[in-house]
């Protein structure tokens, strides 16, 4: 009943959805330009269903990718072995072994794959005490190395049609691997927003001590990051062997960088603690939406890469506007009280006192 | 160099030798706080000038405004006998006062020399004269007497004392006339003080001034000249001879605040007392020895021989549960180490801790959170908010599983709980949807002790610097709630640098001193003078009566 | 799996075998020389293959991050094994031009008798191989060139411009016998800054400016699987017909492939680029849009092996007039189309 109550009373303007749009309002503004050249620029090519489910289709695997490294990152974490275990993943649910088992034995060993190496990922940094950049850096070069190995640097052929319908299969006029995101991406919605595992996650992230203190296992909740980040690399490795109908151990090259980028463009906070799923996934598609754009107008690939440059630097600071407004926002609240006690400390910034000197209030 | 007026009589010294820095009636206001009000100091060409205070007399604003980080609201200041404002920390810098931090503010990734001269490096068209640097960096080192720190060596590598050194060759390197020390001692070995204080007697030979500030009387005594005492933002004693003046004058111009905190009764007979807390303990005298005895057999709280190397040792006590006890002791005295080693946040070396006569897994807070154990750790920002989170979820931070479902959290029930939480603590705003940081200090800590009352297990609460950076009115209340959570029944373990708070709050005092529990009474038996004392000089001076554990 | 690494022994046995040989070769190929050829100009034929002082050949290739790369690797292991008196010796040159340029040097510390190498940087290697050439170790330059002709005693690679000529030709003559007017002609090339894909692009659109026609559509891939897969699918969408599409590269053709099954789309016909076995079978069975690949093989390494093996033991090639291997070796870029599939096939790399 209280319950009830609440949700009535929030206004339209508060709900998580509208939260989300404002929060997003920059990236969300950059999409709708880039689709407005896109639609000024190749009318008939650009706004067709089949354009859209391409680039939606080739959103898909790196925006697996770009959910469990938001996780990662929300945890105040960094992944930057993603690449490496697409690739290893790739390459060991593809081999002649492996595909002798069928669709199900080669989902079921990129799947293991990925949150076996990122399961290792996780106790490096956590338990071995790793900077989660050199952990994550290390396991990159392995993984690759490896994945070089198992398939002696040969382009493995996929001879399995199931796996490579995965790619050409469409339900209701949509792409499979397209719902796949959708799917994994409303889980990961749920899971950060809705779960106790999310709210670790932030807590994680957001303040590491303030989080140990209260009882957190916070260690344990950072292997568990990585082992997801895994796990959507396994994911993401069956849909980009799927697309390529082959596993090489090239795959997934500078996917860590595409997924750090996207995420950070979608409002992640690198120093974690702060980070949503629809702003990653935005991230995604303002980068697959350039790509295209630039192929329909017939550009150079070095011109891709400048504007690219260019339009990480401009929605970052878009965000980052945003963001302050937010706050800015949350501080002064149209409508409420003004805040009761002014602590003094603030405006003379003495919160950066050194913990042992004096605040100047207390007396009198 | 002969007559060094540091050595002479401070009044003599006065008359004929012209003040290096001379401070009239200085105010500093902050918003809803008269930090200082009307500050006397003098300062004498190579003097070792020392300040002596209370937690919260001022002292810290009134380095800021020498050390230019703080400009005064009225007053005068004289530098060299030119009138001066400080505008910046440059611009005192410039002056030749340079302050020392306990936390030495030098670039652990850069060498010593590096370190010295960093910000204005010899240099010629923008390259840096390193060789120069190096040399000038020795002949600095070697006027404190210590030429032989590497002065190639990254400063990291160097201990808390060595680093003390470099930063004084850096104001050095300055021209500094005019050094600010700020409690120097506290992060040095026994054998390194008296080290330190000959780099101090190096200085003052070659003419510069050093305010000197640390609450270890004994250091005053060795190494001052004169010493200026500061009380609730005025100077209640001004150039005292610092070896001669008795310890019970500097302690009596110390204390005696006029205390407008209200503390709540010890048991809920008894009706509030506004006053100083001597008032206090009196009119509640009778209602704590009520509650002197335990309850049950098995205390709440027992802590047998617990230590950790070089931050406490052999400590035990025990707490009852209805019982505040406040451990009081100076910055460094381990008393915050104690409080996280009881929480297990830090594993012991020796020593068990018991709750409710169960054993701790030592160096597990899951453990000591499931026993019933929270903690509101001092550093409240660093330690224990998600400042860009609803108030809610960092009220819930250590119980949202509880009100989950299947792993799915459940917000409606926590706002809720939340929510009568903030009643109960009277947050303003009460709304528990806010985002944690736009709430003022005192907000912030009632979300912090929060945190453990909607644990409905908590039985034990341990609270580090409850009150460090609330105001007056939210203390309190703070003080109401602790005090009414007693009553119900929990434990609270109290630690504070602020006498009168743990005088005011506790129904038992621990004394420590440098890493040991010197002294426990009760609440009444003790005052101000007494605690100060204890901790200051390490024993009882005039009064007797306690022993030590 | 291939075995780069000799074990220790085995590799030390080579050292001390190669360096006995280096004595041997000096007094009997001055020998042979004198009683063989009786200074007539014709070439004898075919003693090419007839054993000669042993040899150490030190070989170097960048790690193989596609299939071509490493049939390199494999073809040189391969063709040495067929000489007995051919000890190989190969070093593994690693990521970049660093860790190749130290590797280069620790295999010229062992002093064999000529060294095979695959350069990561032609122009930024050219120092360490010439250090080679100085120390009295001839150089074989595998494909990316040397910047110095003193850095080398033979190069031999592959026609980047020649492949984009070929394919250009192919492509023109398929479209003016079909009789297309303004084809929509796309190109799929590989990694977009490095020089050869410069060439080749180069010599397509020459090649096609000669039928008057001209590349409407450029996406370049980065030779691998996934990337091929990507650029295309893009492609597709740019363009909703196409006449013909030339793809650089058959390592990343096998995604350019899947994109082009993925949409469903065959209104086309395709050229691939290097002369993989995949393609070479797609374009025998005809079952997809590929219809013909430009070659650029490396089976190149094979041959430098061979050509190695004869510099150190001071022959020429027989079917030459000429006592010395010659100074540089382009192989002619040829078209492999469904006529001719079957001679290449055994020729064909895995990618």
């Amino acid at each position: 009943m209280i319950k009830l109550a609440q949700r009535q009373s929030v206004p339209w303007w508060r709900t998580e959805a509208a939260d989300a749009v404002r929060r997003n309002s920059g990236l969300i503004g950059v999409l709708l330009i880039l689709a407005l050249v896109g639609v000024v620029t190749r009318p008939e090519q650009f706004p067709t269903w089949s354009n859209v489910s391409t680039v939606l289709t080739l959103a898909s695997a790196i925006g697996v990718i770009t959910i469990g490294m938001t996780f990662v990152m929300i945890g105040g974490g960094i992944d930057l072995s993603v690449g490496g275990l697409v690739a290893l993943a790739g390459v060991w649910c593809t081999t002649l072994e492996t595909q002798s088992y069928g669709p199900a034995g080669m989902i079921f060993c990129a799947l293991t794959v990925g949150l076996g190496a990122g399961l290792i990922n996780g106790i490096l940094i956590a338990y071995g005490r790793l900077v989660p950049f050199i952990a994550t850096l290390a396991m990159l070069v392995a993984a690759r190395g490896l994945a070089a190995q198992i398939s002696d640097r040969r382009t493995q052929i996929v001879e399995v049609d199931a796996i490579n319908d995965i790619a050409a299969t469409d339900v209701f006029g949509i792409p499979l691997l397209v719902l796949i995101l959708v799917a994994v991406a409303v889980l990961a919605w749920i899971l950060l927003n809705r779960t106790t595992f999310g709210r670790r996650t932030v807590a994680v992230g957001g303040n590491p001590e303030a989080a140990r203190l209260a009882g957190i296992n916070v260690r344990f909740h950072t292997v568990l990051l990585y082992a997801l980040s895994g796990l959507c690399c396994g994911i993401a490795a069956v849909m980009v062997v799927a697309q390529a109908n082959a596993g090489s151990s090239g795959q997934g090259n500078l996917y860590e960088l595409d997924a750090i980028a996207a995420a950070i463009i979608g409002g992640t906070a690198l120093s974690g603690g702060r980070g949503t799923i629809v702003g990653s996934l935005l991230g995604v598609l303002v980068f697959t939406v350039i790509t295209n754009l630039f192929i329909l107008n017939n550009l150079p690939t070095e011109v891709q890469n400048i504007i690219k440059g260019a339009i990480i630097v401009g929605a970052v600071l878009i965000q980052q506007i945003r963001w302050r407004d937010v706050r800015l926002a949350a501080r002064r609240r149209p409508g409420e009280p003004p805040i009761a006690e002014p602590s003094p400390s603030q405006p003379t910034g003495d919160r950066h006192d050194s913990p042992h000197s004096v605040t100047p209030q207390i007396s009198r | 160099m002969t007559s060094l007026p540091a050595h002479d009589p401070a009044g003599q010294a006065a008359t004929h030798v012209a003040p290096l820095l001379r401070l009239s009636g200085i105010v500093k206001t902050f918003p809803g706080v008269r930090a200082l009000d009307g500050v006397e100091l003098e300062v004498l060409p190579g003097e070792v000038h020392c300040l002596l205070g209370q937690n919260g007399a001022g002292k810290s604003t009134l380095i800021k405004i020498l050390s230019g980080v703080h400009q005064p609201d009225a007053g005068r200041l004289e530098w060299d006998g030119q009138q001066v404002r400080f505008t910046s920390p440059q611009a005192a810098m410039k002056a030749g006062i340079a302050t020392i931090y306990q936390e030495l503010d030098l670039v652990d990734g850069l060498s010593v020399a590096e370190n010295i001269f960093l910000g204005h490096e010899p240099r010629t068209l923008g390259f840096v004269k390193r060789g120069v640097m190096r040399q000038h960096a020795r002949e600095l080192l070697g006027r404190l007497g210590h030429a032989e720190i590497p002065v190639h060596w990254e400063v990291g590598r160097l201990p808390a004392a060595a680093k003390q050194i470099v930063s004084m060759a850096r104001a050095l390197s300055r021209q500094a006339r005019l050094m600010i020390m700020d409690e120097p001692s506290a992060v040095l070995a026994h054998d390194e003080v008296a080290n330190l204080f000959r780099v101090i007697r190096e200085l003052t030979s070659q003419q510069i001034a050093v305010i000197y500030i640390s609450h270890r009387l004994e250091e005053i005594r060795e190494i001052g000249d004169r010493v200026t005492v500061l009380k609730d933002g005025r100077t209640s004693a001004v150039g005292l001879p610092a070896r001669t003046t008795p310890t019970s004058e500097l302690v009596a111009k110390m204390t005696g605040r006029a205390i407008e905190y209200v503390f709540p009764p010890r048991r809920s007979a008894t009706p509030a007392t506004t006053g100083t807390h001597e008032q206090a303990a009196s009119a509640t005298a009778s209602a704590r020895q009520s509650s002197g005895t335990p309850k049950r057999d098995v205390p709440l709280l027992r802590v047998v021989g617990l230590s950790r190397a070089g931050e406490f040792h052999d400590i035990s006590f025990d707490v009852s549960s209805g019982e505040i006890v406040g451990i009081a002791g100076l910055v460094g005295s381990g008393r915050s180490e104690l409080l996280e080693t009881i929480y297990g946040a830090r594993r012991p070396d020796t020593g068990q801790v018991f709750v409710e006569g169960r054993r701790l897994r030592p160096g597990d807070v899951r453990a000591a959170v499931r026993a019933g154990v929270g903690m509101a750790p001092e550093e409240r920002k660093s330690q224990a908010l998600l400042l860009d989170e609803p108030v809610y979820r960092n009220i819930t931070l250590a119980t949202f599983p509880r009100y989950a479902a299947g792993g799915f959290t459940r917000s409606g029930r926590e706002i809720t709980a939340a929510t009568t939480i903030a009643h109960t603590l009277q947050l303003r705003p009460p709304d528990v949807r806010r985002i944690t940081r736009t709430l003022s200090g005192g907000n912030q800590q009632k979300v912090v002790v929060g945190r453990w009352l909607v644990h409905a297990g908590t039985r034990l609460l341990l609270l580090d610097e409850p009150t460090r950076g609330v105001d007056v009115g939210a203390r309190a209340e703070l003080y109401q709630v602790i005090r009414r959570l007693a009553d119900e029944g929990m434990g609270v373990l109290l630690v504070s640098s602020e006498v009168p708070e743990v005088l005011g709050l506790a129904d038992r005092v621990l004394v420590m001193r440098e890493g040991r529990l010197i002294h426990t009474a009760a609440a009444t038996e003790l005052d101000e003078h007494a605690v100060l004392d204890l901790v200051m000089a390490g024993s009882l001076l005039e009064q007797t009566e306690g022993s030590p554990v | 799996m291939t075995l780069h690494i000799p074990s220790r022994r085995r590799f030390l046995g080579s050292v001390a075998l190669g360096g006995a040989a280096l004595g041997l070769v000096a007094c009997t190929s001055n020998e042979t020389g004198g009683d063989g050829s009786e200074n007539t100009q014709v070439s004898v034929g075919g003693d090419n293959a007839s054993p000669g002082a042993p040899v150490t050949i030190g070989f170097s290739a960048p790690a193989a991050d596609h299939g071509w790369i490493a049939a390199i690797t494999r073809n040189a292991q391969a063709q040495a094994e067929l000489y007995e008196e051919v000890t190989f010796l190969p070093v593994e040159a690693g990521e970049d031009v660093t860790a190749q340029r130290a590797a280069l040097e620790a295999l010229i510390q062992q002093e064999p008798d000529v060294i095979v190498v695959l350069p990561h940087d032609g122009a930024q290697l050219t120092a360490t191989a010439q250090q080679a050439m100085e120390a009295g170790i001839p150089v074989v330059n595998l494909d990316r060139i040397f910047s110095s002709p003193l850095a080398y005693r033979l190069w031999i690679g592959g026609d980047n411009y020649g492949m984009g000529v070929a394919a250009g030709h192919y492509i023109g003559t398929r479209l003016r016998e079909a009789g297309i007017e303004d084809p929509v002609i796309a190109e799929i090339t590989g990694i977009s800054n490095l020089p050869l894909t410069q060439e080749r692009s180069q010599g397509f659109a020459d090649a096609l400016s000669t039928y008057g026609f001209r590349v409407t559509n450029q996406v370049s891939a980065e030779f691998t699987v996934d990337s091929g897969q990507e650029a295309t699918a893009n492609l597709l969408q740019a363009a909703p017909h196409i006449d013909a599409i030339w793809n650089h590269d058959d390592d990343q053709g096998i995604g350019v492939l899947a994109a082009i099954e993925q949409a469903g789309r065959d209104e086309f016909f395709m050229v691939g680029g290097a002369g993989s076995r995949d393609m070479m079978e797609h374009i025998q069975a005809q079952d997809s849009v590929i219809e013909a690949t430009v070659t650029y093989s490396p089976s190149m390494a094979s041959s430098a092996i061979s050509l190695a093996r004869l510099i150190a033991q001071n022959r020429g090639m027989s079917d030459l007039v000429e006592l010395g291997v010659p100074k540089s070796i382009t192989l002619a870029s040829e078209t492999i189309t469904r006529d001719n599939v079957e001679d290449y096939l055994p020729l064909g790399f895995a990618s």
